[in-house]
């Protein structure tokens, strides 16, 4: 029998069985990955394409590049809104696993293409669903690229603002230059003399870009907790979910003793500030 | 029997008033323009694709036909104003400048054509900001006065491109139809280029090449003996290059799957086919059906294409759809052959 | 140019065609009436006392702007980078006599983690945006957003809640276990739309004529690009072909705003690569905008409306001349801009000493006396090292509120229009579907 004939093709088609040979395992690319990571990218693409999104997002291409064209990180990265597109539409688990390795967090999330695409895909937007599988998945690739972002993480999660002026420290981003971080030496006053110097006390703060109350962060927390990001985060970083809970538990406590010196004031007033209980 | 009324005179409606009167049947031509012909002559179109025959040698011998006939009753300049439905046909009203008639129709084929996509709605090319992007209908224009020069300094090109569906297949514009001329046209302008100044480097961006049945030979032809070069891909940023006075495109080789940026001295623009603003008048005056797309909807498009489905309406050419000549000529002498029969019945 | 009824009618017959193809664009608004009308949410009203300003967005449709009594959603980049952004619209609010609240209790939208890290998910964010909104209705004052994400994103979670049921009921379960309740506003206000909005009124208190600066306008990607057809475009803006934001109040106030050919581009923000990957941002802001800027139309400053924007496009540029890109232009912000030209302090109000490009050159051709104004600044934080006060546009907030978000007797769900009781299909309530 002539070896071309029992050429697998490469589509979606392709069984267990018949993924598992060895010729197959040669030409999908599959033989570089690991038994653990075989079974782990199946469940992400069948998690990615029954995700409803895939149908609302995904219409089509006629491969024109004009996403390509238009998309910053393609001008600087190995990266390619059409390819990613084109594997949401018609790739398999291992070209999805591939691009769910780096190339997804290349994408500035800037809407271009999708404001582009003459068949009006929601690219950007697909885009994310992979990356939210890839966080959830906690892939190793993953951790890696948001690795630097536990500070902003651990602020988000805490005040829900991400940047703070204590977070654009010199030394960090000299490239700046040095009035961005508030230090320049014309002015011969600290930081937080600056911050001072800013028009309105909400935002006379380093720690988070604005005052958040206790109340406010503690109303965050708990939608984090219902709406399973709490266990996303557990996927990828479970130190700094510990941590994070226990930062909220403080925040509880310091809550309640609020709630005790407060209690009149509190007493008379109407709605969530009377009843939520942190 | 009272006259039928046949509304655009471009291809498909000298073809159809032609026919009428050689059936014997009175005709009255109504067009818009001070001139006969439509689009082809409007816009000077040059050599049309794919026999390469100059569009007027084509045109002008329809256009001739029309205006030695004394039975055809042309109207020039002029638009419909309104149209009831008479006892048997419509009563309808001939506006002028300054005069308005009333006459009574047997049959009314609608040949209102289309326009060509304004390409200032696809921002990206720059067409309206850089006048070295140009519309291929400007560039017909220079090729049928054979000067094929830069509109900024008048300077002969080095390097043109030539970027397919601008304003088609494209829902960010809310056109999503192919044009099915675009590509055959613009690379016969390429080829044309080519035939008069073969120093000229010709690119041609696609995403397909839609050069459907015995036309493929031009785009073969284009290649094999005049050296035209296809990327596949679409142009998505025009931008002033480096140095000054050329035109950097920047876009994505959808094959090699990478970057290119190339500088030309003109870009030229496939522009689409959409409803003209004669069909669109039309088919709120008489009440035809419409796509989604604007086009005149045919009641069966399959066994009769020329039929409106309402008494006595007919439909021919572009107003039904992107159309190239021959198709619109075609169906000009089918509705005129349907028309003539209704009137006599 | 095609005219703006031109335009108007290619909107339409898109409109039309995206209907007619099912591809949805369909005005989230008139479905939000309905679900009013089951009970399944409380609008947020534009009301009189928020003395709405008409205008019109991509397809012509209209869109309220409440030019008064407004909750403000504050940016989570643009409070820690540019001091100056909020500063100044607060300003302008009480030059222009208009309430408002500016609170601590508020969360940023967190979409800037979402498009950053993937460290979110649709309910969540839904549930943020929701949270917000019934904080801003139970102040009876109407939310207008900062920052040009939090506004895409907004839109996007107000799509989300009104087509999605399950997604609804399930922000809904999460709001009532604090105590709130599902509200959408009436409409998504950016505060740009705001400006535009104000333009006669900013136009009226004009100090120094702006003739000689060009101005060239970079359009934040998520006003425009996400759930485009909400954002708000003018006829008398580029005849309607782009949107009238930021560019309207400028061309208002004088300047003249200078076209480039990358107008559309993005700025290279990237959200995570604005802070793990400048190397691309500053890469492409210096090459994909302020080169074009400059060399194209000679720009004194660049104008954007979104903090990110601001940020990348600044503070890029310093570390340019490392290889030889010495632009320096002063990027600002809309409303920082009209500030200076409704006669702010630079520092005190605008804090142009927070941007990375200097603005002196450009305050200089503006006819501002910056080192008089930088001279006075430098007194005032000696004293405020000293121990003095701050001046504030706003009082400050008491004790109590770095722990509570008090009611302030304004209205409260309960005293509202009181929507019928959600129906068990539309699974509302903690033992609803979800």
């Amino acid at each position: 029998m002539s070896i071309v004939a029992n050429l697998p093709r490469r589509t979606l088609s392709l069984s267990e069985e018949e993924a598992a040979r060895p010729v197959a395992m040669h030409l999908t690319g599959r033989q570089r990955l690991s038994s653990e990571e075989r079974t782990l990218s199946e469940k992400i693409f069948e998690e990615f394409r029954s995700d409803p999104r895939h149908h609302e997002f995904v219409l089509g291409c006629l491969n024109c590049g004009e996403c390509t064209t238009g998309c910053p990180a393609a001008r600087f990265y190995d990266f390619s809104p059409r390819e990613m597109l084109q594997i949401a539409a018609n790739g398999d688990a291992t070209t999805l696993w591939d691009a769910m390795q780096e190339k997804i967090w290349a994408c500035c999330q800037c809407y271009t293409c999708n404001m582009r695409c003459r068949f009006g895909n929601d690219i950007a937007g697909i885009i994310s669903v992979m990356r939210e599988l890839s966080v959830y998945h906690g892939l190793e690739a993953t951790r890696r690229t948001l690795a630097p972002f536990g500070r902003s993480l651990t602020l988000l999660m805490t005040v829900g603002t991400q940047v703070s002026s204590d977070m654009i420290q010199p030394d960090f981003f000299r490239d700046w230059g040095p009035f961005a971080t508030g230090s320049d030496k014309v002015w011969q006053v600290g930081a937080d003399v600056m911050r001072r110097a800013i028009p309105t006390d909400v935002l006379q703060t380093t720690r988070s870009a604005w005052e958040v109350s206790v109340q406010t962060s503690l109303e965050l927390f708990r939608i984090y907790e219902e709406t399973g990001v709490l266990d996303m985060l557990r996927g990828l970083d479970p130190d700094l979910t510990e941590m994070l809970v226990d930062i909220i538990e403080e925040r509880r406590e310091e809550f309640q003793e609020a709630r005790e010196r407060f209690a009149d004031e509190i007493a008379g007033m109407k709605g969530p500030v009377a009843t939520f209980q942190g | 029997m009272n006259p039928i009324l046949v509304l655009g005179a471009g291809p498909a409606g000298l073809s159809a008033a032609s026919e009428l009167a050689s059936l014997g049947a009175p005709t009255i031509l109504v067009e818009r323009e001070s001139f006969l012909g439509g689009n082809p002559i409007r816009w000077h179109y040059s050599l049309l694709a794919p026999d390469l025959k100059p569009a007027e040698e084509v045109i002008g011998a329809l256009v001739k036909k029309v205006q030695a006939d004394a039975r055809i009753e042309r109207h020039l300049s002029t638009t419909l104003e309104k149209a009831e439905v008479g006892a048997k046909g419509y009563r309808v009203t001939l506006k002028t400048a300054d005069t308005s008639e009333i006459r009574d129709v047997s049959a009314v084929v609608l040949a209102t054509g289309f326009d060509h996509f304004d390409s200032r709605r696809k921002y990206e090319y720059g067409y309206g900001r850089f006048p070295d992007v140009i519309d291929f209908k400007e560039f017909e224009l220079m090729l049928h006065e054979n000067k094929v020069v830069r509109p900024s300094d008048g300077r002969v090109p080095q390097r043109i491109a030539w970027i397919l569906c601008v304003g088609s297949r494209d829902v960010q514009v809310g056109n999503p139809w192919c044009c099915r001329l675009g590509c055959a046209v613009s690379i016969k302008q390429a080829v044309e280029v080519r035939q008069k100044h073969p120093e000229v480097d010709a690119y041609v961006y696609y995403m397909d090449i839609r050069t459907y049945g015995l036309w493929e030979d031009l785009y073969w032809k284009s290649m094999q003996e005049y050296g035209v070069k296809f990327i596949r891909g679409r142009i998505g940023a025009v931008t002033p290059a480096e140095g000054g006075g050329r035109l950097l495109a920047t876009g994505e080789d959808t094959i090699l799957s990478r970057p290119t940026e190339v500088p030309f001295d003109m870009i030229v623009l496939a522009s689409g086919m959409e409803p003209s603003a004669g069909t669109k008048q039309v088919a709120a005056l008489f009440g035809v059906p419409v796509g989604p797309e604007g086009f005149l909807t045919p009641q069966l498009t399959d066994l009769n294409p020329v039929d409106s489905g309402l008494p006595g309406l007919f439909l021919a050419g572009a107003a039904t759809g992107p159309k190239a000549i021959p198709d619109a000529v075609t169906e000009g002498m089918g509705a005129a052959l349907r028309a003539f029969q209704y009137a006599r019945s | 140019m095609l005219t703006a009824n031109e335009i108007r009618k290619v909107v339409a017959e898109r409109t039309a065609h995206q209907r007619g193809t099912g591809k949805k664009v369909v005005d989230v608004r008139e479905e939000m009436e309905h679900l009013e009308e089951k009970g399944e949410i409380i609008i947020h009203r534009i009301r009189a006392v928020n003395r709405p300003v008409e205008l019109h967005t991509l397809f012509g449709w209209t869109k309220q702007i409440p030019t008064d009594r407004l909750w403000h959603h504050k940016s989570c980049g643009q409070c820690g980078n540019i001091p100056g952004y909020p500063s100044s619209l607060l300003w302008l609010m009480n030059e222009t006599g208009r309430t408002y609240l500016n609170e601590p209790h508020q969360t940023s939208c967190t979409a800037w983690n979402y498009h950053g890290t993937a460290t979110s998910n649709p309910v969540a964010l839904a549930a943020v945006a929701a949270r917000n909104f019934h904080r801003a209705y139970e102040t009876d004052h109407f939310p207008l957003i900062h920052c040009g994400t939090s506004y895409g994103d907004y839109k996007e979670m107000r799509k989300l809640l009104v087509e999605n049921a399950t997604v609804r009921t399930k922000v809904r379960d999460v709001l009532r276990k604090m105590g709130r309740d599902l509200v959408i506003p009436e409409e998504i206000v950016h505060y740009s739309e705001w400006v535009h909005a104000m333009t006669p009124e900013l136009v009226a208190r004009q100090k120094l004529p702006l003739s000689g600066v060009i101005a060239t306008v970079h359009e934040p990607c998520h006003y425009y690009k996400m759930v485009p057809e909400d954002a708000v475009y003018d006829e008398a803006v580029y005849s309607g072909q782009r949107p009238a934001v930021p560019s309207g109040i400028l061309m208002a106030l004088g300047a003249t705003v200078a076209d480039y050919s990358t107008w559309y581009d993005c700025c290279g923000f990237g959200f995570r690569h604005i802070l793990s990957e400048r190397e691309f941002s500053r890469s492409f802001a210096n090459l994909r905008k302020i080169r074009p800027m400059i060399e194209e139309a000679h720009a004194d400053v660049a104008i954007t409306s979104d903090t990110g924007c601001v940020t990348t496009l600044d503070k890029s540029q310093w570390i340019g001349k490392t290889h030889g890109l010495e632009y320096m232009l002063p990027v600002l912000s809309d409303v920082q801009f009209a500030a200076l030209a409704l006669g702010a302090h630079p520092y005190k109000i605008a804090q142009v000493h927070w941007h990375s490009s200097s603005a002196e050159r450009l305050m200089t051709k503006m006819g501002i006396d910056w080192q008089a104004a930088k001279a006075e600044f430098r007194e005032y934080l000696k004293a405020l090292q000293s121990g003095a006060q701050p001046e504030l546009l706003h009082p400050a907030h008491g004790e109590i509120e770095k722990f509570f978000a008090i009611n302030k007797g304004q209205v409260l769900p309960d005293e509202a229009v009181t929507p019928a009781a959600p129906t068990a299909t539309s699974g509302a309530g903690p033992g609803g579907r979800s």
